[in-house]
């Protein structure tokens, strides 16, 4: 039976839910925090990276990564899922600029992965993704900044700021209050920690946070130097 | 041994080919006025991607008043010019007088027309003074069709210079414009002018141009230089 | 006989100071015989966009159709106009996943910037090799003709009406020496706030 027919493990329920979303949702609640916030002149993305022991090395591993010159992004929940979505993110992207000698725009970037998420909601023998993204970008013509998040379902917002993961809901009350439409970029670094730092356990290091900017040079993730320039402004 | 002999006798056919001919490239080009005759060549002598000479200048004074272009294979250049030098010599014993543009003109295209199913792969155009006084040019195939005109490009960049003198000495596609006559100075500028532009898109047209301005009082040479890439 | 030039046809584009002009031939015919002396080989690709295509009669419709149909889906999808560069790109790719039984056409593309209004004008061959220049463009079956006028027409910075005039010449004197284009013209200009065709009176034979 198993090895003729695959049947979709999204099927609805009989109250009309796709239970299997609202897991992978679970998870994405469940997963360590990421704030993103949109300033005038760029956009952050800032994540938790808390690892499970001393012994392991930091710098092997990322959570915010570029996916084209200038957009990047990061997540809350599985970290294997978001490297699958990474990888397919970075190929649609690169096929985009094959067909069209052009940087694919923020837009069509995030609806093309939405995409892919919604196809794991309705395939057989698949399931859907447990992570939320955050994308950055920055388009070349108008030159604007973009903040996008994506969910498991394959639905996708725009804001002007928002938190992921655990304690999300803390998260986006604090940038509600601290949120203002003429925030620079500098600023905007700031507030993202401060809103990491609202449900940090335990001492925040330049090791166990980790951030990325985007505005009209491109997209970069900061060094640990970097980082810990801000969290000494910070105090 | 005799393996070795089966091997050659069975081998996959093979066809082998040669051809009698070649293209050399190179561009002639004719411009008559009420009393001048232009004939004007390129001097490269290229065959594929390689050039032979950059100095072979593709014009033949034939009598006084009469010059011949040829562009085409060279071998038969050659021969032909040589064959025409004869004749023009035997006529001028037989008859005591240099030939006419006109009988050249006529002469040159039975003489082409003789080789019809082994042609000499040679554009002709001759250029001249008439029995008038008039500047005459007359333009020919390789197998002797020929006629008279005002003016003619011929050879590998032909077809690029042609539709611009059929604008600007014939008038053509231009309304409610004066049609002055031709002056040797304008016919100059515009054979100049034509050149620089073949040489710009033909590769086999280059190096330097050669101006044969032919008046009743003989032939004056002008060169010209063009690029040589 | 090449299928290039089984039905004729002469194409050129031009750039000149703040405008581009791209004029083809009308004829449609069937080797030495003409059939029709309004066929459309410029096809509208935006408000300041424009691409003629010379080749194949058939293949000239058809990829007409396909590169309309891949434009509408560009335009809802992205919800913008396209750059004239760009759909350069989509044209090359379109001819090059017909790399080994490809369509006998090769386009010219002028047009201005959506935003910029820069000009651009470029060529692609059958299989979609793009060649984009700052002077003019040519293609068809009698490129030799056209290069010859336009190499001594063409001058850098030409108004409008200096640009009009240009490619009219050029286009109507290289084709009176082809024997399959011709049969009327049609030119269009394109400038940033008005684009102009002109249907030319030309040589019918």
């Amino acid at each position: 039976m198993s090895e003729r027919y695959s049947f979709s493990l999204t099927t609805f329920s009989p109250s009309g839910k796709l239970v299997q979303i609202e897991y992978a949702l679970a998870a994405v609640g469940a997963g360590s925090p990421s704030v993103g916030i949109k300033a005038c002149n760029g956009v952050v993305l800032a994540t938790e990276k808390k690892h499970k022991s001393v012994l392991f090395d930091e710098n092997s591993i990322h959570k915010v990564d570029m996916v084209t010159k200038n957009i990047g992004m990061t997540y809350s929940g599985i970290g294997p899922d978001y490297r699958v979505l990474l990888r397919s993110a970075r190929k649609l992207a690169q096929q985009y600029y094959l067909m069209y000698e052009e940087q694919i725009p923020t837009a069509q970037l995030v609806q093309r992965v939405a995409n892919v998420m919604q196809e794991y909601t309705q395939q057989g023998g698949v399931r859907p993704f447990g992570v939320s993204l955050l994308m950055a970008g920055w388009d070349e013509d108008g030159g604007h900044p973009f903040l996008y998040q994506c969910d498991p379902s394959g639905a996708y917002f725009a804001w002007k700021a928002t938190a992921l993961g655990k304690n999300f809901v803390n998260g986006k009350t604090f940038l509600e209050k601290r949120y203002s439409d003429d925030l620079e970029l500098e600023d905007a670094v700031h507030t993202a920690i401060l809103t990491l730092k609202e449900s940090f356990e335990g001492q925040m290091t330049e090791h166990n946070i980790e951030i990325g900017i985007c505005n009209q040079d491109g997209f970069r993730r900061l060094s640990p130097a970097e980082v810990k320039d801000y969290l000494a402004s910070i105090v | 041994m005799s393996l070795q002999m089966e091997q050659h006798e069975y081998g996959t056919p093979m066809q082998r080919y040669w051809s009698p001919y070649a293209m050399n490239g190179g561009t002639g080009l004719a411009v008559s006025g009420a009393d001048f005759a232009i004939v004007a060549s390129d001097s490269r002598l290229s065959e594929g991607f390689s050039i032979h000479s950059r100095d072979a200048p593709k014009t033949y004074q034939l009598t006084d008043t009469t010059v011949l272009s040829c562009a085409g294979f060279h071998g038969d250049i050659l021969a032909l010019t040589k064959y025409l030098e004869a004749r023009l010599q035997m006529y001028e014993h037989e008859h005591n007088k240099k030939m006419s543009t006109s009988a050249i003109a006529a002469m040159l295209s039975t003489i082409l027309y003789y080789k019809r199913f082994f042609p000499y792969y040679v554009y002709n155009i001759i250029g001249g003074i008439d029995d008038e006084g008039k500047g005459c040019i007359y333009s020919f195939d390789p197998v002797g069709s020929y006629e008279r005109e005002t003016y003619r490009a011929g050879g590998s960049a032909g077809s690029i210079l042609q539709p611009l003198l059929d604008n600007q000495i014939g008038f053509k596609n231009q309304q409610g414009v004066v049609k002055t006559p031709l002056t040797l100075q304008k016919a100059v500028q515009l054979v100049k002018d034509v050149f620089i532009s073949a040489a710009e898109r033909d590769i086999y047209t280059g190096d330097s141009l050669v101006i044969r301005i032919i008046t009743k009082d003989g032939v004056k040479t002008e060169t010209f230089p063009l690029r040589r890439d | 006989m090449s299928i290039m030039a089984y039905n004729g046809a002469a194409i050129v584009a031009m750039k000149g100071k703040e405008c581009v002009a791209i004029a083809s031939d009308r004829r449609f015919g069937i080797q030495a015989q003409t059939v029709g002396m309004d066929f459309q080989k410029i096809f509208e690709m935006g408000p300041h966009l424009y691409i003629g295509l010379p080749g194949l009669a058939t293949d000239v419709q058809t990829v007409a159709q396909r590169l309309k149909f891949r434009l509408n889906l560009y335009e809802l999808k992205e919800n913008r106009q396209i750059r004239p560069k760009t759909l350069m790109s989509v044209v090359a790719n379109l001819l090059y996943e017909r790399r080994f039984g490809p369509y006998f056409v090769e386009p010219v593309i002028a047009g201005l910037d959506n935003k910029t209004a820069e000009p651009y004008i470029a060529a692609l061959d059958l299989i979609g090799c793009p060649m984009a220049t700052d002077d003019f463009v040519v293609s068809g079956t009698c490129t030799e003709q056209l290069y010859g006028m336009c190499e001594s027409l063409w001058q850098p910075d030409m108004d409008a009406d200096a640009l009009f005039e240009c490619i009219s010449q050029s286009l109507m004197n290289a084709v009176d020496r082809d024997a399959v284009s011709g049969w009327g013209a049609v030119v269009t200009l394109i400038e940033k706030d008005k684009v102009t065709t002109r249907t030319l009176k030309a040589r019918m034979d």
